[in-house]
């Protein structure tokens, strides 16, 4: 009783810190899993063993975690180390890419392929970041993005907040289809030993019926603004030549080779064996290979604070779950549902959207999945069904207001250094609307072929 | 050329600070960066001066608001680092100017020509000067005197390294209920004369 109190103390003071937003979110949660081990599964539990599963260190040196034949790959209790260690390698593979000047010659490739017409670059730019967020963390994909709509914008005299919220939407549908486009989905099929295919099949099957749903929708409520500003006079001539964004030919070449090797392996991972961690870190490696004497100016960019917030997240989500905290959440919705899996779907998707619109969804995800796998062994609810509720809720829900999701608020920061402020009211007035669409959207699709 | 100065003026909202402040920029014959700061980063941002004014002098919500790295979603922060930027810039050309409020003294901290001024008040002249000014009853000007003067404190202990109204964060300290706004006005000239 008193660990899973102090688990929850913990927790709770994690979670109002993280929003509070006054202390970086790695020292947080660092902070929050040091005291977790000491309090919690020292103080509390007197229990060494609840420690080393919890660090699960011994993990990584297990030959299946970097290939498991015949069936994916399942990560045990406490820190999810093939979600961090192939986050690290995306980091890094993105680094190279972003150097290579990718981003920005494909958005000024597209953009010269739909002759700068506002509506047509428009929808061209919204299905590129839902297809790009498969594969690459939308916070790059958005940073491109949206500075290249700004650019464009100048010189196409259209205002670009509409285009940039349309993109930001985008990059958080187009990061729910797939194991690797949103975090919470790569824990999410780490935890639970989902395959790439997996997610693509079911979620992925969701997001491309809700994206075309959401491109029908944006250009039905930005239409106006649109066509209104895309008869003025423009000098083609003074556009930028797709070709100038590319730094270095063989680099551009080489990144372009080693992102679609991991597209292809992560695809066909199921088949091969190869697990994500193993990816992760085959990628991270040829790209610092490939990459010579710029390798250390690649490694430098990788984000590391953000691989840190997982880790003592993964603690602090082992503190709840090691006390059995997570079942007593389960059992509740379990009895809520009343055994009901079509109750229990809609619980867990408009919880978890609700909650991921406010509050991060990574951590959030983290605490979810112990609290499924409880409640689809004391329900008997089929586990993927309420995997595919959690992914879809978590990834989608984070689009309603400009605090959700990380992509929301680097799309907000490039256009509002841009002078284009965007406040609450106008983000929530044209996404939110869009997010309670998809979500019941899902919830819909979810019933219809699971329920 | 002179010794470039740059003078940051905060207030204390009634204590007429924002008058004395373009006095002293008429006298000395220097510009005066106010609201038409908005206007500047507008015009080069390409933007309306609409879109900026809403975030002015508004302290960050961190309720409502989240950082990614180097990113936030405070368009109260963007405005203030494109206002710290552009007063920078400015003390950068060699410019001498008068400021007021928006944090300048943290914006131009460390500069040769930075003069940091407090200008406060008497709670009853700042009472009646706001009664008078927006033709108001004295609830409705106590009411607005408090929520301003609430404003400008989160606003500047959010941004600033010391706190709104503390003596020891500024050169000179004067209350203008004590002598009227030309004498204050004279006072503080006589005192910028004398640090040139």
């Amino acid at each position: 009783m008193m660990a899973q109190i102090l688990a929850i103390v913990i927790f709770v003071a994690m979670f109002i810190l993280i929003v509070m937003d006054k202390i970086e979110r790695q020292v947080i949660t660092l902070v929050c899993g040091l005291f977790t081990l000491v309090f919690v599964f020292g103080l509390g539990m007197h229990s060494m063993e609840a420690v080393w599963k919890t660090l699960n260190i011994g993990t990584i040196f297990k030959p299946e975690f970097w290939y498991a034949a015949g069936a994916a790959e399942k990560s045990s209790a406490g820190i999810n180390w093939a979600t961090i260690i192939f986050i690290a390698g995306m980091m890094v593979m993105v680094e190279g890419m972003a150097k290579a000047g990718f981003f920005q010659w494909l958005c000024m490739k597209l953009a010269r392929l739909v002759n700068y017409k506002p509506i047509p670059l428009f929808i061209a730019f919204m299905l590129m970041s839902a297809g790009l967020s498969m594969f690459i963390d939308s916070i790059t994909v958005i940073l491109f993005l949206a500075a290249v709509t700004v650019e464009l914008s100048k010189l196409l005299k259209i205002d670009p907040v509409p285009m940039i919220l349309a993109e930001i939407f985008c990059a958080n549908l187009g990061g729910s289809a797939t194991m690797c486009g949103d975090p919470p989905n790569i824990i999410i099929g780490t935890s639970l030993g989902y395959a790439f295919s997996d997610f693509l099949t079911n979620t992925g099957l969701i997001a491309g019926i809700s994206l075309i749903v959401v491109v029908v929708y944006f250009y039905l409520a930005c239409r106006k603004e649109l066509l209104q500003e895309s008869g003025q006079a423009v000098d083609l001539e003074a556009l930028p030549d797709p070709a100038e964004a590319i730094q270095d030919k063989k680099s551009f070449a080489i990144s372009c080779v080693i992102f679609a090797a991991a597209v292809v392996m992560l695809i066909t991972h199921a088949q091969t064996g190869l697990t994500v961690a193993f990816i992760g870190a085959v990628i991270a490696l040829i790209t610092l290979i490939t990459a010579g004497k710029g390798a250390v100016q690649l490694l430098k960019k990788v984000d590391y604070k953000t691989l840190l917030f997982f880790i003592g997240l993964f603690v602090v989500v082992g503190g709840l779950e090691e006390t059995g905290t997570l079942e007593l959440i389960a059992d509740f919705i379990g009895k809520i549902s009343g055994g009901n899996l079509k109750m229990m779907v809609a619980i867990i998707l408009w919880i978890s959207a609700i909650a991921s619109a406010f509050v991060d969804n990574i951590p959030f995800a983290a605490t979810m999945i112990p609290v499924i796998k409880s409640l689809s062994a004391a329900t008997g609810a089929n586990l993927e069904t309420l995997a595919w509720a959690l992914s879809m809720g978590t990834d989608i829900g984070g689009s309603a207001t400009p605090i959700g999701a990380s992509a929301n608020v680097v799309g907000t920061s490039v256009a509002a250094k841009n002078g284009h402020p965007i406040g609450w009211g106008k983000y929530c007035k044209l996404a939110a609307p869009a997010t309670i669409i998809v979500v019941t959207l899902s919830m819909i699709l979810i019933f219809v072929r699971y329920c | 050329m002179g010794k470039q100065m740059l003078i940051s003026i905060s207030r204390e909202f009634g204590s007429e600070g924002h008058t004395i402040a373009r006095k002293v920029a008429a006298d000395l014959g220097i510009t005066l960066y106010d609201r038409n700061i908005l206007e500047a980063i507008a015009e080069e941002k390409e933007t309306k001066v609409e879109k900026l004014e809403q975030f002015d002098e508004v302290p960050r919500n961190m309720m409502l608001t989240r950082s990614v790295g180097e990113h936030t979603s405070s368009m109260e922060d963007h405005l203030v680092n494109m206002q710290f930027e552009f007063l920078q810039r400015k003390a950068d050309s060699g410019e001498s100017f008068v400021v007021v409020g928006r944090c300048a003294e943290t914006a131009l901290k460390g500069r040769d020509g930075l003069i940091k001024i407090f200008i406060l008040g008497d709670k009853e002249e700042k009472h009646q000067h706001i009664k008078e000014y927006f033709h108001i009853s004295d609830g409705e000007a106590t009411a607005k005197i408090i929520r301003h003067d609430a404003r400008r404190k989160l606003y500047h202990n959010r941004y600033s390294e010391f706190k709104w109204g503390d003596s020891r964060g500024y050169d000179l300290c004067i209350n203008s209920s004590r002598l009227g706004v030309d004498k204050t006005v004279k006072i503080i000239e006589e005192y910028i004369k004398e640090r040139m």
